[in-house]
């Protein structure tokens, strides 16, 4: 187990800029997550630390030493890759005592740590089948098996479940944290579901663009999203934004609705600001009328997407409402629970 | 929903597309097989014979002239060393070409680009219009009249193709495999060796029966740079049937018949790879 100590990262591919001054400390035996849209460099960021990808400028230390030029060998990190990337001609027990080979570990000794692998991860009965007999779960577990057996410093993750169905993506959530939690190596997870990214994390480092957003715990980026990208992206469905002035603690919709502001903001009267309102926290009988445009029931919860003032509003109420199209509908919030932002810069006010 | 087999719906139309398919197989397997058959059989008549039935079954079927062939020592003479000849180059052409392809599919390096385009102009020159300087080459070098001095000349002209074929194949390899085998302990030479070797026996087979057909039928390179009737490989043991004023062409039919039959073994064993060689990465597996 080991620290990870990211600071100052930058990266370049010619004149472009990917990375810009990124700075994370990750703790010993943490699990941390990088979550952001396409694009945003957590694979990047990932693949440099893994050794994969250069680093053009800053430091990066593992469990304290300078590892920016070492080969990924040396680094003593283990990776699990999005498309599984196992050796199609070997079988599971050779993929996943690969590295062991390479290291020259007696065959014993392979075996042994193969069979402690594949029995954390229930491989036992898989272990002579070559990875093209295996359904899409079973070969992220071997991935997984092999990132085990070496017992590294730190697991490395890319979007290792971003292959999978639906509910199998679930159940590997689980066991992923499980694994953690049974062996307790630092953890680096990249992916771009939000869902993911606040179900597993200790920490989730929200990125975009190529700069860090937000550090800090899932509930943290949840309850106090410091810019309007991570209010935005934090949380599913997104933050319903609208524009606005603040006046007399009050917030005057450009689209005509009043909604009260949370008395913790910093606003200054009659400045422009943008107000966050999560669609979970609309309760129904307020004085806010919006025009239902789409009902979606899930049985738990009922999704409605309405119209309020030209723009898409979207409400999630744990109750049945028995809203139709058309239907007008009455909306609150608990001003407590909504957010205020610059509307220049995004920060949060 | 209907599963009446009555039902015009389930009823397979009579396919014109197949029937034109068929058809067009049929005329290209008549047009490869044919001229095998006519050389086989003319191998069975007598010159007389050849002469006035050329594609017809043999008046009489002369078995000796097969078993002459076979029973000379000349025939093994020449079949041993087109064998020797062709597998060196073989094994040459497959070390050089997975060597320099696996560079050019993972090693970023200046001027590389350019160094591949040379190698696809050099596809572009027959091996006539390199004759005299590789003569003069391969003299100045010492290896007149050596089996090296076929050897090197046929491997150089086999590089070319089976440099851009095994490049393209070690592209199309899944990067992450990179990836992983260097997050594994592999440096670039364990990963050649351990994964992508492994993971290209299709590309190799197919590489390595080209070569060997390119070499086992050469006859231009030999003919200059062989002058010993001892290291002749078979085409130029045709030779010994053509006379000043007559040619036995019963004789060199059988001949032909005879050495063509190895190549033919190869390639049908091989053939699977062959297909799965040229097509492979054409989809997604």
């Amino acid at each position: 187990m080991a620290t990870v100590e990211i600071s100052n990262i930058e990266k370049f591919y010619g004149a472009y800029q990917a990375l810009d001054d990124i700075n994370v400390d990750i703790a010993d035996g943490e699990f941390v997550v990088l979550v952001g849209p396409s694009g945003c460099g957590k694979s990047t960021l990932l693949q440099m630390i893994a050794g994969l990808e250069t680093i053009s400028g800053g430091e990066l230390r593992i469990n304290g030493n300078i590892v920016n030029y070492l080969p990924p060998k040396q680094r003593d990190i283990a990776m699990v890759f999005q498309n599984y990337a196992l050796y199609p001609h070997m079988t599971v027990a050779q993929n996943m005592g690969f590295s062991l080979r390479i290291r020259r570990e007696p065959p014993d000794e392979i075996r042994r740590q193969v069979e402690r692998a594949a029995k954390i991860l229930n491989l036992d009965q898989l272990l002579e089948r070559k990875p093209r007999e295996l359904s899409g779960g079973q070969r992220q577990r071997v991935a997984m098996g092999r990132a085990i057996v070496r017992q590294p410093q730190v697991f490395l993750f890319d979007e290792p479940l971003s292959n999978l169905d639906a509910k199998l993506r679930l159940s590997m959530r689980t066991e992923i944290k499980e694994l953690h939690q049974r062996l307790k190596t630092t953890t680096i997870y990249v992916t771009h579901d939000q869902d993911e990214a606040m179900t597993m994390a200790d920490r989730i480092v929200v990125m975009n663009t190529g700069v860090v957003s937000q550090i800090g715990a899932p509930l943290e980026l949840y309850d106090r999203p410091t810019n309007t990208f991570v209010a935005g992206f934090i949380g599913s469905p997104a933050m319903n934004f609208l524009n606005g002035v603040a006046r007399a603690g009050r917030f005057e919709a450009d689209n005509g609705s009043v909604w009260v502001l949370p008395g913790d903001t910093s606003v200054g009267d009659g400045q422009r600001c943008t107000f966050g309102i999560r669609p979970e926290f609309l309760t129904t009988g307020g004085d806010v009328e919006a025009n239902v445009i789409v009902t979606e029931p899930t049985g738990s919860e009922t999704q409605i997407v309405a119209d309020l003032g030209g723009e898409h509003f979207v409400c999630l109420f744990s109750e049945r409402v028995p809203a139709r199209p058309g239907d007008t509908l009455k909306l609150s919030v608990d001003p407590q629970k909504c957010h205020v932002f610059d509307t220049d810069t995004g920060l949060r006010l | 929903m209907s599963t009446d087999p009555r039902d015009p719906g389930l009823r397979k139309p009579w396919n014109l597309v197949l029937l034109y398919k068929y058809l067009v197989l049929g005329f290209v397997t008549l047009m490869i097989i044919a001229p095998l058959i006519t050389t086989a059989l003319g191998g069975f008549k007598s010159a007389a014979d050849l002469r006035t039935n050329p594609f017809g079954l043999p008046t009489v079927w002369h078995w000796n002239q097969y078993t002459d062939i076979l029973l000379g020592i000349d025939y093994w003479r020449y079949m041993g060393n087109s064998m020797l000849i062709s597998a060196i180059s073989v094994f040459v052409t497959l070390v050089c070409s997975t060597l320099a392809a696996f560079t050019f599919a993972h090693v970023k390096f200046f001027g590389k680009e350019f160094i591949v385009g040379y190698l696809m102009v050099g596809l572009l020159f027959p091996v006539a219009t390199a004759i005299l300087p590789l003569f003069v080459k391969v003299r100045d070098m010492g290896l007149l009249n050596t089996y090296w001095g076929v050897i090197l000349p046929t491997s150089a002209f086999s590089l070319g193709m089976s440099i851009l074929l095994m490049r393209n194949m070690f592209e199309k390899l899944p990067r992450e495999l990179l990836s992983a085998a260097l997050v594994d302990g592999c440096g670039y030479v364990r990963f050649f060796w351990h994964i992508t070797l492994p993971l290209s026996r299709p590309i190799l087979a197919t590489v390595g029966i080209i070569a060997f057909v390119a070499s086992w039928n050469q006859y231009v390179l030999p003919l200059i740079l062989l002058n010993s009737e001892e290291r002749y490989p078979w085409p130029l043991g045709i030779m010994e049937y053509q006379g000043e004023f007559t040619t036995d062409w019963h004789l060199i039919l059988a001949f032909v018949t005879l050495t063509v039959i190895p190549a033919i073994i190869v390639f049908l064993a091989t053939q699977k790879y062959i297909v799965a060689g040229l097509t492979a990465g054409a989809v997604k597996g």
